[in-house]
C-alpha cells in the first residue's frame, strides 16, 4: 500500500511542471501569434469602440503576464474561467463534454485490446507462416490507415448502404451510435498492440521456463495463458497505456468524421474561434488524461510484474 | 430578385400587400405534424440574439425570435412584431405599433418596452452597427451611457426611434436578427444564460441544446400568426461534410448542402438531381489589395494584376460552373445591382506594359509578392491558380495561409497587402457593400480592410445613402462601384450562391438569397412536409 502511495503521490507532484509548461505553451501561442479573442467573436465589422469594450469583459485590455497569472491563481482554486463564447465556466462546459470522449477512447481501448491481444496471439502461434504474415499486415494496415478514410468508409458500407448503424452522431447515448467511432478509433491501435502482443509472445517462448512448463505436460492453452500472456504483458501494457494518448490525439479527426460531441471537438472549434479559457481547460484535460494513463499504467506493472514492487 | 427602382411608398404599401397574402398562405392546404430534421456545420456560438455575429445562430434566432418586420423571399420588409408604422417627413423618427397579444414563450404579452430594452442589450453586445444611426446609441455602444436616447416608449404598444440623420436602409435593420425582441425579466434573470435558453415570440420554442450534437425545437401554438405546420426542428450538428451527405442519403436528413466538388455529380445522380436546388445569395469573393501599401500604392501596379487574373477558370473548373462569374463588386441578387457594370478586362499584353510603365517589368523589384488567405481548401486552391495566373506576366507569388482570426487580424493592422476577403450582404442594400467596403470613414477594421480613400467614391456614398430607394439612388452607387472596379482596389472573383439537397417532401422552404446552405435564413414556419 505504502508502495502504491509513493507511486501515486510522485505523479502527482509530476503533474505540476507537465500543467505549468502546457498551459503556458497555449497561453503564449494564443496570445502572441494567433488573432484577437475580442476581434474573432465581432465578425468581419469590427466596431473600436465595442472591441475596446469587449477586451475589458475579456480582461483582455491587461499585459499578458497579468492575465496568465490571473488564470494559474484560478486554476490553484479549481477555477478554470468563463467561455469567451458560452459565457458560462469552462469546468461546466469540459465536464459535459468528456464523458463522451472517454467513452469513445474507452469502447476503442478495449477493442484494441481484445483485437489486438487476438491478433497477436494468433500470428505468436505459428511464426513465419501465412497466417503470421496476414496477421501482422492487417496490424501494419490499421496503424497507417487514416481514421478519417476509415471512418468514411465504415460508415458507406454499415450506415448507408447496409444501414445497420447509424451514419454518425450521439443517439441518446446508445451502443449502436458508439460501434463506428469506437471501430475507427480503436483500428489506430489495434495494430500497435498486435505487433507487441506477437514480439513479447515470441521473446517469452524462448525463455527456460516455457521449455520447462510444456516438458512438465502443461496443455498449450494453460501454457498460452499461465505463463505466456502474464510475462508477456508487461510491454503490452506500456503501449495500451501510450496508447491511450494517441487515441485522444485521434479523437478530434474521428469526433469530426461522426460528429461525436466530445471533447476533442470542443477543442479545435475553441482555438478557432479564439475561446482561450476553453483551449486552456481542455488542453489541461487533456493532459492530465496523459498523466493519468500513464499512471495506470505504473500500476498495472505493480500488479503485473512483482519485480517492480521490489523496486518500488 | 427585387426591382431596382422600389420606393419607400412600395415598401409601405407591400407591408400591407404582403400582411394579406400571409393570411392567404394560411389557407392554403399545408400538413400539419412531423420533424424537419436540418443540419449546421458548427455548433451555433450562441442563441443570443445580441452576441451572435453568424449565420449558424442567425438559422436558430430567426424561428425563437421575431423582430419588428421581417424580410420575405424577395427580401422586401414585411410586418412582423409591428402591425404598422409611420416615418416623419423629415425622415428621421420611424413610430412602430405593436400587434396587440402577441406573447413570448413564457406566456408574458409583449410591450413596447421589451423593444426599447432588446435594442439597448443589443447595443452593447457584438453587433452594435445595427444600431448606430439611432440618436444617442454611439454612448451606449462605448458605454457611456445605460438607455439610447433616441428610444421612446410612447405607451404599451408604441415605441418611436430617431436617427441621427436619415437612413433609407433603416427598415432592413429592423428586420435582422441582431433586432430581434427578448423579454426583459428573462434576459434580465438569465443574464449570460440567456445564451442558451432564449425565450423569444417566434414560431418555435426552444427545447434543447446538445453542444456539437443537436438544437431542437418545437412550435410555439400561440404564435400570432398561428402555430406551424411542423412539430418540431431538430437541427443536427455536423462539421464533415460528406457525413452530412451520408446521413442525407441514409435519409437521416431532410436537407443539407452539395459537398465541394460534387455539384455537378449530384445533378447527374438520377436518384440526387430531383433535390438539387441552388440559388443566388448575396456575396462576393474577391482578393483585395491594401491601397496604402507599396507596391500596391501604385495604381498600375493593382491595374496589371487586376487584368491578368481570369475568374472564368475558378467558377468553371474549381467551382463546376454553380457560382456566377463576378462583372462587378454588387452581387446579381443584391437591390440596386447593375448589369452594365465592367470589370477590368483580362488583357495579359496590358497586364505587363503596366507594370513595365510602374517600374516593374516582367516583375522585377515585386517577387516574391505575398498572397494572405484563411485556411479552406478552397481558398488554397484559388490562391494556387491565382498564383498561376499572375506568373504569366511575371509576378510570383508567395502564399500565405492562416486560419481566420488570425488572417483577420493581418488585415485589419493592415499588415497584409494582397489579401483574400469575401463579402456577405448583412441586408440587401448596395450601402451595406459599398459604404461599408469603401467609404474613407470605415478605412481598416469596420470593413474597408483596403483601406481606399477617394473623395468622389466618397461624396458618391454619402449622397446615396440619404436617398430614398430608387434610379437616383441606384446611379450613385453605380458610379462609384464603377471607380472602385476601375481603381482596382479589389478584383471580384466570384458571386456566392447557395449549393442545397432538399427532399422533394419538404414544402414551403423558401430560398432567400440570405440563406447559405446549409444555413437556412428562411422562416420555418412556412414549411411543412407533405409525407
Amino acid at each position: 500500500m505504502g508502495e502504491l502511495l509513493r507511486v501515486v503521490a510522485g505523479r502527482v507532484v509530476a503533474v505540476v511542471p507537465v500543467v505549468f509548461g502546457i498551459t503556458l505553451l497555449v497561453f503564449l501561442l494564443n496570445a502572441v501569434a494567433l488573432g484577437d479573442p475580442a476581434r474573432a467573436a465581432m465578425g468581419q465589422r469590427g466596431d473600436p469602440e465595442a472591441l475596446a469594450r469587449i477586451r475589458r469583459d475579456y480582461a483582455l485590455d491587461r499585459p499578458l503576464a497579468a492575465q496568465y497569472g490571473a488564470w494559474m491563481s484560478r486554476l490553484a482554486r479549481g477555477d478554470l474561467g468563463h467561455s469567451y463564447h458560452q459565457q458560462r465556466p469552462v469546468t461546466e462546459i469540459i465536464a459535459e463534454r468528456a464523458p463522451a470522449t472517454l467513452r469513445l477512447a474507452l469502447a476503442a481501448t478495449l477493442i484494441s485490446v481484445i483485437a489486438g491481444v487476438a491478433i497477436g496471439v494468433v500470428a505468436a502461434r505459428r511464426p513465419g507462416s501465412l497466417v503470421d504474415h496476414a496477421m501482422m499486415a492487417t496490424a501494419v494496415l490499421g496503424i497507417s490507415t487514416p481514421v478519417f478514410w476509415l471512418g468514411m468508409m465504415l460508415s458507406l458500407v454499415f450506415a448507408v448502404t447496409l444501414h445497420w448503424l447509424p451514419v454518425s452522431g450521439y443517439g441518446d447515448g446508445d451502443w449502436r451510435h458508439l460501434v463506428l467511432p469506437s471501430l475507427t478509433l480503436g483500428a489506430l491501435h489495434t495494430g500497435s498492440v498486435a505487433r507487441m502482443t506477437r514480439g513479447s509472445l515470441l521473446e517469452v517462448a524462448r525463455q527456460d521456463y516455457m521449455t520447462t512448463a510444456r516438458a512438465k505436460g502443461l496443455s498449450e492453452p494453460l501454457l498460452l495463458i499461465k505463463h505466456a500472456l502474464r510475462n508477456a504483458a508487461i510491454p503490452v501494457v506500456t503501449v495500451i497505456g501510450i496508447g491511450l494518448a494517441d487515441l485522444l490525439v485521434g479523437a478530434p479527426l474521428t469526433e469530426t468524421v461522426f460528429a461525436w460531441p466530445g471533447l476533442g471537438r470542443l477543442l479545435v472549434a475553441s482555438v478557432g474561434q479564439r475561446d482561450l479559457p476553453v483551449v486552456m481547460g481542455a488542453v489541461l484535460a487533456f493532459a492530465l488524461v496523459y498523466v493519468a494513463a500513464n499512471l495506470l499504467v505504473d500500476l498495472a506493472y505493480l500488479v503485473v510484474d512483482p519485480r517492480t514492487r521490489a523496486n518500488h | 430578385m427585387i426591382g431596382a427602382g422600389h420606393g419607400l411608398g412600395a415598401i409601405l404599401a407591400g407591408i400591407a400587400v404582403l400582411a394579406a397574402t400571409s393570411l392567404g398562405e394560411a389557407q392554403e392546404a399545408r400538413k400539419s405534424g412531423g420533424t424537419l430534421r436540418a443540419v449546421f456545420v458548427t455548433d451555433p456560438p450562441t442563441l443570443d440574439p445580441a452576441e451572435a455575429t453568424d449565420l449558424t445562430s442567425a438559422a436558430v434566432i430567426r424561428q425563437v425570435f421575431d423582430a419588428l418586420l421581417e424580410l420575405d423571399d424577395r427580401l422586401r420588409p414585411v410586418a412582423a412584431l409591428a402591425a404598422s408604422f409611420t416615418q416623419s417627413a423629415d425622415q428621421r423618427v420611424y413610430t412602430f405599433r405593436l400587434r396587440s397579444g402577441v406573447r413570448f414563450h413564457n406566456g408574458r404579452e409583449l410591450r413596447a418596452a421589451d423593444v426599447k430594452y432588446s435594442f439597448e442589450r443589443a447595443a452593447r453586445g457584438k453587433r452594435p452597427w445595427v444600431f448606430e444611426k439611432i440618436t444617442g446609441a454611439r454612448e451606449v455602444i462605448a458605454g457611456r451611457a445605460g438607455e439610447i436616447a433616441g428610444i421612446r416608449v410612447v405607451d404599451d404598444l408604441t415605441v418611436e426611434i430617431r436617427l441621427d440623420r436619415p437612413f433609407p436602409p433603416f427598415l432592413y435593420l429592423m428586420a435582422y436578427d441582431a433586432a430581434s425582441v427578448v423579454p426583459r425579466a428573462e434576459a434580465d434573470t438569465r443574464g449570460a444564460g440567456f445564451a442558451s435558453h432564449p425565450v423569444g415570440t417566434g414560431a418555435f420554442r426552444f427545447v434543447s441544446w446538445r453542444r456539437d450534437d443537436q438544437v431542437v425545437l418545437e412550435r410555439f401554438p400561440e404564435h400570432f400568426r398561428g402555430p406551424a405546420p411542423l412539430d418540431r426542428v431538430v437541427f443536427r450538428i455536423i462539421p464533415a461534410e460528406i457525413t452530412r451527405f451520408n446521413e442525407y442519403r441514409a435519409g437521416q436528413l431532410d436537407l443539407t448542402d452539395i459537398p465541394t466538388g460534387q455539384c455537378q455529380s449530384v445533378q447527374r445522380d438520377p436518384k440526387l438531381s430531383g433535390d438539387v436546388a441552388i440559388w443566388p445569395t448575396l456575396g462576393t469573393h474577391a482578393v483585395r489589395f491594401n491601397v496604402e501599401r507599396p507596391p500596391f500604392n501604385d495604381l498600375r501596379v493593382r491595374r496589371a494584376i487586376a487584368h491578368a487574373i481570369d475568374p472564368s477558370i475558378i467558377v468553371d473548373r474549381l467551382l463546376e460552373r454553380c457560382v456566377a462569374p463576378a462583372r462587378g463588386l454588387l452581387p446579381p441578387a443584391l437591390p440596386g445591382y447593375n448589369p452594365e457594370v465592367k470589370r477590368l478586362a483580362l488583357d495579359r499584353d496590358l497586364a505587363r506594359r503596366l507594370l513595365a510603365e510602374a517600374g516593374h517589368a516582367g516583375g522585377k523589384g515585386l517577387n516574391p509578392l505575398a498572397y494572405h488567405f484563411n485556411t479552406t481548401d478552397i481558398n488554397q486552391r484559388i490562391a494556387e491558380l491565382v498564383q498561376a495566373q499572375l506568373k504569366e506576366i511575371g509576378v510570383a507569388l508567395e502564399l500565405r495561409r492562416l486560419d481566420w482570426a488570425a488572417h483577420l487580424k493581418l488585415v485589419d493592422q493592415g499588415t497584409a497587402g494582397f489579401f483574400r476577403q469575401a463579402w456577405i450582404a448583412d441586408y440587401p442594400d448596395p450601402e451595406n457593400f459599398l459604404t461599408v467596403l469603401f467609404h474613407s470613414r470605415n478605412a481598416g477594421a469596420p470593413g474597408n480592410t483596403s483601406r481606399y480613400r477617394n473623395p468622389r467614391v466618397d461624396r458618391l456614398l454619402d449622397e446615396a445613402d440619404l436617398m430614398a430607394p430608387g434610379r437616383a439612388r441606384d446611379a450613385r452607387y453605380h458610379e462609384a462601384e464603377q471607380i472602385v472596379l476601375d481603381d482596382a482596389a479589389w478584383v471580384s472573383l466570384y458571386h456566392y450562391s447557395s449549393r442545397a439537397l432538399i427532399k422533394p417532401y419538404v414544402k414551403g422552404l423558401e430560398r432567400s438569397p440570405q440563406s447559405s446552405a446549409p444555413e437556412f435564413l428562411s422562416p420555418l414556419r412556412k414549411v411543412w412536409l407533405d409525407r
